[in-house]
Parts: C-alpha cells; sequence; structure tokens
C-alpha cells in the first residue's frame, strides 16, 4: 500500500478507515442546515455524529494537522474549515508546521 | 457514427468560481489564466459539438468513503451543482445526455470497463468551476460525467486511464448517431493542500507534462504514483485523469491553444487539441 510520499502521508485505505467519523461529520456539512448547527453547537454536533472525546478536540482546537494524522481527508477538513469561516491557506499552513503568516512570507520569498 | 472532433484538458478548481462570478479574469492574477480560454470557448463553438464528455473528479461531494466508485459515470438528463460545504454558485444545473450515457455504460462494459451507472449525481467544482470559460451557461451542449477516484489510494493506474480513453473513443464511434464529441480530461496541475509541501508547485513538470501530453503521451502511462505525486505533489495525481482525453483523440494531433499559469499553490494548465 502506498503510504508516504516526500514526507506526506497518502490519503490510503487505512487513513480513511481511522477517520471515517471525522470524515463523514465533515460531509455532513455540505447541507445548510447542518452547517448551521454545527457552527450552533460545535461538540454537541460532533458528539451526534459520533466523534469520541479526542476527536473533538481536535475540532475544538482548530488543529487541522492532527486531523489530517487522525486520518482526516484534506477535500473533509476544509467543509469543517469552511463551515467555521477558516480560510484554505491558514488550514494547509497550520499542516505544514507554519502559520499563515510564515507561510505568505515564503511564499513571497519564493 | 459519433466522432470526436476535440479534446480539452483543463485545471479545476474552487477559486476559478469567485473568480468568474466576479469578473476578475482581468485581474493581473488571473488573467494570464482565463485570457486562455478566450479563443478555446470561440474554437469550440466553431466546432459545433453535441455532446462533451467529462472525465473529471469528485471531492468528496456528490459521493463519501461509505461508497467511494472508482469509476462513476453519469446517466441523466441532468446534472445538479453540488454544495460542496459553503452554498452553491448561481449556475443553472447542467444538462446530460441519458441516451448516449446509457451507450457509452454499455460499450464501456463490454470493453471491460465497469463503471457505477449513476442516474442522479451532482457535479462539483470539478466540472463546473471550468465550464462557465468554456462555454455558454446555460449550457446549451449536453456534458456525460465521468468521475474518477483519485482522492482515496487505490486509485486508477495512469495506465488503466489511458486505456480508457481509447475505450471511450470505441463508444464514441459506435453510436448510431452522428454526433459530434468532445473529450475533456481536467485535474491538476500540480498542487499540494496539506503537510510539509503544503503550496508545492512543480513548473517544470507542468510544462513537461503538457509537452508529453500532446506528442508522446503513452510514456507516462509507465509513471506509478509515487512518480505523480513526487513531482507533481499529493493533489497533483489529479493530472492522470487529462489521459483518457488524450488517448481517445488517437496517436496524433494538432494543437489548437496551451496555457499554463501558477499564481498560487496551483499549476493551471490548458491544452486544446483536435485529432489529426
Amino acid at each position: 500500500m502506498l503510504e508516504e510520499v516526500a514526507g506526506t502521508k497518502v490519503f490510503n485505505g487505512e487513513r480513511s478507515r481511522e477517520g471515517y467519523r471525522l470524515n463523514r461529520m465533515a460531509m455532513s456539512l455540505t447541507e445548510a442546515a447542518n452547517r448551521a448547527a454545527f457552527v450552533a453547537d460545535e461538540t454537541g454536533y460532533a458528539r451526534r455524529m459520533g466523534l469520541d472525546d479526542t476527536e473533538i478536540d481536535l475540532v475544538r482546537r482548530r488543529d487541522w494537522k492532527a486531523m489530517i494524522d487522525a486520518g482526516g481527508s484534506i477535500y473533509l477538513l476544509i467543509k469543517i474549515a469552511g463551515a467555521l469561516g477558516v480560510p484554505l491557506y491558514e488550514v494547509g499552513a497550520q499542516t505544514a508546521g507554519m502559520t499563515l503568516e510564515q507561510f505568505m512570507a515564503k511564499r513571497k520569498g519564493r | 457514427m459519433g466522432r470526436i472532433v476535440g479534446g480539452v484538458g483543463s485545471s479545476h478548481a474552487p477559486s476559478f468560481g469567485p473568480v468568474y462570478d466576479k469578473g476578475q479574469q482581468k485581474e493581473p492574477m488571473w488573467a494570464p489564466l482565463f485570457d486562455g480560454y478566450v479563443p478555446v470557448r470561440a474554437w469550440l463553438e466553431a466546432l459545433r459539438p453535441d455532446l462533451f464528455i467529462v472525465v473529471y473528479n469528485d471531492h468528496a461531494n456528490q459521493f463519501f468513503f461509505n461508497a467511494y466508485p472508482t469509476l462513476a459515470l453519469g446517466a441523466a438528463d441532468v446534472y445538479p451543482q453540488a454544495d460542496e460545504g459553503w452554498g452553491k454558485r448561481d449556475l443553472p444545473d447542467m444538462r446530460g445526455d441519458a441516451a448516449f450515457s446509457w451507450h457509452l455504460a454499455r460499450s464501456l462494459v463490454e470493453d471491460e470497463f465497469d463503471p457505477t451507472i449513476c442516474q442522479e449525481m451532482a457535479v462539483d467544482h470539478g466540472v463546473m468551476s471550468f465550464m462557465p470559460m468554456l462555454t455558454d451557461t446555460r449550457w446549451p451542449v449536453p456534458i456525460v460525467p465521468l468521475a474518477v477516484n483519485v482522492i482515496q489510494h487505490p486509485v486508477p493506474t495512469a495506465r488503466r486511464l489511458y486505456k480508457l480513453g481509447a475505450a471511450l473513443r470505441h463508444a464514441i464511434e459506435s453510436y448510431p448517431q452522428d454526433i459530434r464529441v468532445v473529450v475533456m480530461g481536467t485535474g491538476g496541475l500540480s498542487h499540494q493542500l496539506q503537510g510539509t509541501r503544503f503550496g508545492f508547485v512543480n513548473q517544470d513538470w507542468d510544462n513537461e507534462f503538457l509537452d508529453r501530453l500532446e506528442s508522446d503521451p503513452e510514456p507516462l502511462t509507465a509513471l506509478s504514483h509515487h512518480d505523480w505525486m513526487e513531482r507533481g505533489g499529493t493533489e497533483g495525481i489529479e493530472m492522470i485523469n487529462w489521459l483518457p482525453m488524450r488517448s481517445a483523440l488517437g496517436p496524433k494531433v494538432k494543437r489548437v491553444a496551451r496555457t499554463y499559469h501558477a499564481p498560487m499553490i496551483t499549476g493551471y494548465g490548458l491544452l486544446a487539441l483536435e485529432p489529426a
């Protein structure tokens, strides 16, 4: 099974299995009513969607890197970020171990 | 019989949506890309196509990992826009051609490709982000969407998708009606949306890919998934979606247009070809 490319874990079956509940919750946010319910009560919504305490905490802390490590697919995580008003660049930069400002400064210097 | 009259390879990106919707195509950051679509759209109109076959990928919008199809064929007369998590754009549903889709389904299965056949299918930015630059948004030309899994590995090999192009051609040429078909492939080019290489763009590889796809595509099928992602980023694996378009056109092609622009965290490409 393809596991890693240039230091990045590949989203494969093992990771999909591990992150299933997190990704499923994210998928539910493709409906406007669910987005509203999630934003109104993140923890309650996540619990109703079957997330465990550790996963709920990752979402609460906006720890995108840890969500990736827990099997989150970037295509699903950006739905959580979207509902919470967090831009893609901020999510991506954090998964690379940077703040958005650091990432933008690095890009500028490229 | 049906006939392939053209092929288009294009990137797709959520960011195209707001640029188009807000009329920012002429802004300096975007003009080098969006200007490239203008002559391609004129060329497409002159071709008078009856159908666009669009090989693309869904981004966990129509499909989820409860049942993620490796290959999914739309067989509907209408394809609504998916809500990807931030609401829909103000665009009408896309039109389909279910009769052709069922012909394609039969022909593909006879040729040993076995797609999931979808009579209800929403399409996401994988189709709708670039399409407004190529045609009128009243969608005068129906589409047949063909979704490839490139987001949950294992994904199909480059060789498999190259062979799919030949099967598309066979299906088009065995259609009883004289229809004119444009085959599209969309994804990429290089980009990586997460991990230590977030923001990775490889302009050399993107341009090499465009060169080779046009002039000598078959050796690209020898590349492994690891090769594609090392060169083009983990999400750059989408580039393999262009291979069916190219192989459907046959060995010799004539280039109509080519554009490349990498203003942000993705290499954007556009290639228009005619069978020679």
